[in-house]
């Protein structure tokens, strides 16, 4: 396909000239996202400056029915960003300014393309943070994170991005504004936020988001616990989570990746640890002091034969390092990696983690697990070289431990989106009525079908005419024989 | 009145509602007082999966034998379907949320008697379009909730209320909100009152309490309070939105009501002071329009009345 010329004019003149790319070299530098197993070029990228530019650029796109994708910092995992051939890539790097700090309501409006972080570099000073920290914070961008519900770390008390955003501007995909929410919370009618929070960039663009900041807490501490085991460390955090304790976050790795994240950057975790446990946790200081007593009580039960605690943000930055480091450092002990993305409930970890052992091995590849623990939600690394024909296999052994997660009652992705990695994939989760409802409400917003196209819900095209086998969704397999 | 026990009734039903056009209102001539089963209380996950005529009481019950809870306190005693379609809270909003806010997953029967799933029953999940969420605050228009899936929080330990009478509970209120003390709850229960819940281990909330204290002043006092907050909130005129930072011009404006200031909410006697959201009636009517398509693909024949 390739589109009217009259059509690149139309937003030269608009966006100016240095604002709208079309030399196929230039082109290229927007081909993929993250995932950078799909790729395709773009006719054109355009970076509008304003609400009132990514408007002009969408009537137009809606006119001539030409599909679109929006762009933040290009980090996504799941391919929510990878271009349409022939089509747009709308990139919302220019509107980058954080609009207002308004700490009286605890909140600050940002456009898209400001990053993660400096949300809480804004507030920092005043004793504010921005909750949600995906590990790509330093670039990517709040548009990419409302786009993905991004989560990361501390979500386990915090929350996702969805529990953070008050109030969006949305340009729908025929051009149309509206105005959700606000800096209040819970305006009246059908909850539209929680809609476009995580709908991958399927529904409109968002040009403004009013984010809620937290006041920081008095103290923060952090526990590093070495185990023998796996199921030891599980144990410590079912133990953890019994005795009604919230952490701010639970990480685990395991051997595989202790050795990654050594060989990488040294953070000195216990030597000989089969399991390495980070818990933190944060509050008013008796809280927290009480909690931390608690948390070394059970880790020790649990059979941690090694416990160090940090209390100042140097230490804290030491345990934090070789977890940080976890997904960068694989690169030390194999040629390729590819980052799965599921969800488990907390007491199914144990027995997926088995699996995952069997899987890895009957595959003949190695899996590293590093994971958010407190929620279930697994990153299994699978270990593969490209050059040694083993990405078949590896993509089959990430299907396979996919599975695991679904049939334990779990999700296809905890924090990485469906994209265009797991469109396929979402018949395993979801029947066939389901996501023909998620069509229906998507078609509310596109009734064109030109706002990011292909990605979230498989079309035969891109699947093929055969979805994979259905399973029972989790909500349907509680006591009920009822599949209509 | 249909009370479906089902959810292959309550499809069939509105299927042939659907087709024949008819009509309901749910929650008046159409009911799921008899979903009532919990179907799912994970413990270990801190997660349930109820059906949608559940009363809040009822599981409240269950959950509280392994000293759990859903983090909701609404006034009176709602279904689930209903606690989730009016997106209503109590006090506990200020620090867990809304409905909306603690809902996993839903399945839903449309108005055409499509049986949908939407999230799931983990506290991670980002897979599909969030209808869990959609149907928060829908009123009963968008579909028939019929079972839900929801994070749950641990009960405290301890408990402890500061009130403090006041003429000025806006200060008082940016006074707490500046601390790093960490409530559950904080209502202004307008005029003259400030209400703080603190929760947590013995230890901490008896030196949280303290510390407010020497901040803002006040005294101890039992849950009466809280009652006295949902009871009013419960027999309010009209809900306000409002930007949090604009308490002080809020309150100045109002007579009398109870109000989340965090989440910039006022329970109030019907006013509608100047300063609240939706900032101009032309955004409003935007949004209602964007709502209208949703309902148009959902229910193309109008046969949930809302």
């Amino acid at each position: 396909m390739s589109l009217p010329e009259i059509f690149a004019v139309e937003l030269r003149k608009a966006l100016g000239q240095e604002h709208v790319i079309s030399e196929p070299e230039q082109l290229r530098v927007y081909e993929c996202d993250g995932l950078t197993g799909h790729r395709a070029v773009p006719e054109l990228v355009v970076l509008p400056g304003s609400t009132e530019d990514v408007q002009l650029v969408l009537r137009a796109c809606h006119r001539e029915r030409v599909p679109f994708v929006a762009r933040g910092a290009g980090t996504g995992l799941s391919g929510g960003a990878t271009p349409v051939a022939g089509g747009v890539v709308v990139s919302l790097a220019r509107m980058n300014r954080i609009l207002e700090i308004d700490l009286e309501s605890q909140r600050v409006v940002v456009e898209p393309g400001v990053t993660n972080l400096e949300v809480t570099r804004a507030v920092a000073a005043e004793g504010f943070f921005y909750a949600p920290d995906p590990s790509s914070q330093q670039v990517c961008t709040i548009g990419g994170n409302v786009a993905e519900n991004s989560g990361g770390a501390h979500c386990l008390k915090y929350g996702f991005t969805t529990h953070h955003v008050t109030g969006l501007t949305l340009v729908l995909p025929d051009g149309d504004l509206v105005e959700l929410g606000g800096k209040a919370l819970d305006p009246d009618g059908p909850d539209l936020l929680g809609v476009v929070v995580g709908s991958e960039g399927t529904l409109g663009i968002v040009t403004r988001v009013t984010l809620r900041v937290v006041r920081a807490p008095q103290v923060v501490r952090t526990l590093l616990a070495g185990f023998h085991t796996m199921d030891a460390a599980g144990a410590a955090v079912s133990g953890i989570v019994a005795e009604g304790i919230l952490p701010s976050a639970i990480e685990m790795m395991d051997r595989l990746t202790i050795e990654a994240a050594e060989r990488a950057v040294s953070p000195g975790y216990p030597e000989g640890a089969g399991a390495v446990l980070l818990v933190e946790l944060d509050g008013v200081v008796e809280q927290v002091e009480d909690d931390v007593a608690e948390v070394e009580r059970i880790c020790e039960g649990s059979g941690a034969f090694e416990l160090r605690t940090a209390a100042n943000e140097t230490d804290r930055a030491l345990l934090w390092k070789g977890r940080k480091s976890a997904f960068a450092a694989m690169g030390r002990i194999a040629t390729d990696y590819y980052v799965q993305d599921g969800v488990v409930p907390r007491t199914r970890l144990p027995e997926v983690l088995r699996r995952i052992e069997e899987l890895s091995a009957s595959h003949g590849l190695r899996v590293g697990n590093v994971f958010h623990a407190g929620d279930g939600n697994l990153h299994p690394l699978v270990l593969y070289d490209a050059a040694a024909g083993e990405t078949d296999a590896a993509r089959e052994l990430a299907e396979a431990i996919l599975d695991a997660c679904l049939d334990a009652g779990g999700s296809l992705t905890g924090e990485h989106g469906v994209g265009m990695d797991k469109a396929c994939s979402m018949p395993r989760m979801f029947s066939e009525r389901d996501l023909h409802t998620f069509e229906r409400l998507r078609r509310a917003f596109d009734p064109t079908g030109i706002c990011n196209p292909g990605k979230v819900i498989p079309t035969p095209r891109l699947c093929g005419e055969v979805p994979g086998p259905y399973r029972i969704h989790a909500l349907e397999r509680i006591g009920v024989a009822e599949r209509l | 009145m249909p009370s479906v026990s089902s959810i292959e009734e309550a499809s069939g039903l509105l299927a042939a509602a659907h087709a024949e056009g008819g009509s309901f209102r749910i929650g008046d001539d159409l009911t799921t007082d008899g979903l009532s089963r919990i179907l799912e209380h994970e413990t270990g996950d801190l997660t349930c999966t109820v059906e949608a005529g559940v009363r809040l009481s009822a599981l409240s019950a269950v959950l509280g034998k392994t000293s759990q809870r859903l983090s909701l306190d609404p006034p009176g005693d709602p279904t689930i379907g209903a606690l989730l379609a009016e997106n209503v809270s109590g006090p506990l909003r200020h620090r867990f949320g809304a409905p909306r806010d603690l809902v996993l997953g839903v399945t839903l029967v449309l108005a055409d008697g499509t049986v949908a799933n939407s999230g799931g029953k983990v506290v991670k999940n980002v897979a599909g379009y969030d209808l869990a969420r959609l149907v928060c605050g829908s009123r009963g228009r968008l579909a028939l909730i019929v079972r839900a899936s929801f994070r749950l929080h641990p009960l405290p330990k301890a408990t402890r209320t500061l009130v403090v009478e006041t003429d000025d509970a806006s200060t008082v209120v940016a006074q707490l909100l500046r601390s790093q003390l960490q409530s559950s709850a904080l209502d202004v229960l307008h005029p003259g009152r400030v209400a703080v819940f603190f929760e947590g281990s013995e230890r901490a909330v008896e030196s949280q309490v303290a510390s407010a204290q020497d901040l803002v002043g006040g005294s101890e006092a039992n849950l009466d309070v809280w009652d006295e907050s949902r009871r009013r909130q419960a027999g309010a005129g009209g809900r306000v939105c409002f930007e949090p930072g604009r308490l002080r011009e809020m309150l100045s404006q109002l007579s009398e009501g109870i109000v989340r200031p965090a989440a910039g909410l006022a329970y109030t006697r019907g006013e509608q002071p100047s300063g609240s959201e939706p900032q101009s009636n032309e955004a409003g009517d935007r949004v209602r329009e964007l709502v209208r398509r949703i309902e148009r693909e959902l229910d193309p024949h109008g046969v949930l009345t809302g």
